[in-house]
């Protein structure tokens, strides 16, 4: 679009309603926010309800203040945000190669489709004790956990990106006499982006069941390592801290990837 | 004139589990060098099947496609240009895909385009061009491969009327100046009166050959031709042998 300088007195009337809808919906985000925080906080110091049992804002801020202190902060969350990220890139990686492989092949898709379709219903959860027994204790059990949830939702997300690729372009690259390879990085991969971009969503979100999952079933250490813990000896100003560094984490991961999502896919309608 | 293209007794059955389907059966044409030739048929009577097989992306079931040797460009209803490449590397594509991407063959494609007024557009993505804007893009990328034979699918279905009936004008003049033979498939029997020599009628399924005709008109334009008495009693001739 043109940069315009002279609108008419209606335009201008028109983005100023559209800017004072979107300051609108902001400040009430903060408020809601805001108002949430400050009716828990007066509550847990005037107990109206058990903040032993509530927690607090105060008391996580302190209790986070503390970890930090006494230096376990840090070796916490690079603990889960290491096991996440290996698993959420592993999974990706691979379930992106191998929807590669299924949209290649016909016959390799018909024949895998069942047990995609199990393997994709199994609750993976039921295979922790297996893990345990394989990986052993440590985190290389909790990233096995975080790919397993997130592979097969990957392979399938990205097969069905692959297989809705345009019916008429596929026919005009063919009439160009393009080769299978040349279909795939000319057309299937660029067509797909958006996919892939939606994909890497999802597996955000499974990245962190994968990986706190994992460490309710073995750790050492960890975001979900103090959830449990501090659910064990009822420190649950912990538990509300853990979670809280959980939301914080899991939203700056998801922004990461809605930032990619606006550099790659400007041009297209 | 030399044949640039032959359907011999061509029949072409597809196979499903429901059955069997005879799309063509028994189809006869033939197309020179230097002609516009238009087939028109009622919808759904296989003309896309028939261009496929000119292109030879299908093997027919029964006769023979002869090809001389010539190269083909398959345009289609909707210009399908990429929406995330720009103009200039939409037209590069078949010259990517046939491994042909020189320094030459981009300096005539691009001249092609600054010929046929896309100079502007060239750095802009497909989604801000008008639908005529784009179809002459997709024209032009046809041609950047420098194709003996255009085969145009319906290439002007997807736009509205008036647009149509300009892109049409300006597709036909592109064609020409090019000298190009083209082989339009169209079920518009004014589009194929408008640019034609040469009109073929198909049947309904399964289609065959049932009427040919040598138009001539003093004009070449389509935009005029519309305007010429015989355009209308061309009409009717075509829609009569199309609705038996």
């Amino acid at each position: 679009m043109k940069k315009q300088q002279n609108f008419s007195s209606e335009h201008l009337l028109y983005l100023k309603g559209v800017r004072k809808k979107s300051v609108i919906v902001n400040v009430a985000r903060c408020a809601i926010l805001l108002l949430f925080l400050l009716i828990w906080e007066l509550s847990a110091r005037f107990e109206w309800v058990n903040p032993f049992i509530t927690s607090s804002p105060s008391r996580i801020a302190k209790t986070i203040g503390d970890l930090y202190k006494n230096g376990t902060l840090f070796y916490h969350v690079g603990t889960t945000l290491w096991e996440t990220l290996a698993g959420f890139f592993i999974a990706v990686g691979l379930g992106y190669a191998i929807a590669l492989l299924l949209w290649w092949s016909e016959i390799f898709r018909r024949i895998s489709e069942p047990y995609f379709v199990v393997l994709n219903a199994l609750p993976k959860i039921a295979l922790g004790p297996l893990i345990i027994i394989w990986c052993g204790t440590g985190s290389k059990a909790i990233v096995f956990m975080t790919i397993l949830i997130g592979l097969i939702v990957a392979i399938l997300n990205m097969l069905n990106g692959f297989m809705s690729t345009d019916e008429n372009k596929l026919l005009l690259l063919k009439s160009m006499g393009a080769s299978k390879i040349q279909i795939l990085t000319k057309l299937v991969i660029p067509s797909s982006l958006p996919n892939f971009i939606s994909m890497l969503k999802i597996n955000v979100g499974m990245a962190w069941i994968g990986s706190i999952m994992g460490e309710y079933i073995v750790s050492k250490a960890g975001i979900g390592y103090l959830i449990v813990y501090g659910g064990q000896v009822f420190k649950l100003d912990l538990v509300m801290s853990a979670v809280f560094i959980l939301c914080v984490l899991a939203a700056a991961m998801y922004a990461l990837v809605s930032l990619l999502e606006r550099l790659v896919i400007k041009n297209r309608k | 004139m030399k044949e640039v293209l032959r359907f011999e007794n061509v029949s072409m059955h597809y196979h499903s589990m429901q059955g069997e389907t005879v799309a063509l059966e028994n189809v006869n044409f033939a197309v020179s060098e230097g002609e516009f030739v238009a087939i028109i048929g009622p919808s759904g009577c296989g003309k896309t099947t028939l261009l496929s097989l000119a292109a030879g992306l299908l093997p027919p079931t029964k006769g023979k496609v002869a090809t001389s040797g010539v190269s083909f460009g398959y345009m289609l209803q909707k210009d399908e240009l990429f929406p995330w490449r720009t103009i200039e590397k939409n037209i590069f594509l078949p010259l990517e895909i046939k491994r042909a991407d020189t320094p030459q063959n981009r300096a005539r494609a691009l001249a092609l385009a600054e010929k046929y007024g896309l100079k502007q557009f060239l750095k802009n993505y497909p989604a801000s061009l008008s639908g005529g804007m784009r179809q002459r893009a997709a024209l032009i990328r046809t041609l950047a491969v420098d194709p003996d034979v255009l085969l145009l699918d319906e290439p002007f279905s997807a736009l509205d009327y008036q647009t149509r009936l300009s892109v049409c004008d300006d597709v036909y003049k592109i064609i020409r100046t090019e000298k190009k033979t083209a082989l339009l498939i169209t079920h518009d029997i004014s589009e194929a009166i408008s640019v034609a020599d040469k009109i073929f009628v198909l049947s309904k399924r399964p289609a065959s050959v049932v009427a040919s005709h040598a138009l001539s008109f003093p004009e070449s334009e389509p935009l005029k031709r519309r305007e010429n008495k015989d355009f209308s009693r061309w009409f009717e001739v075509l829609w009569k042998e199309l609705n038996v």
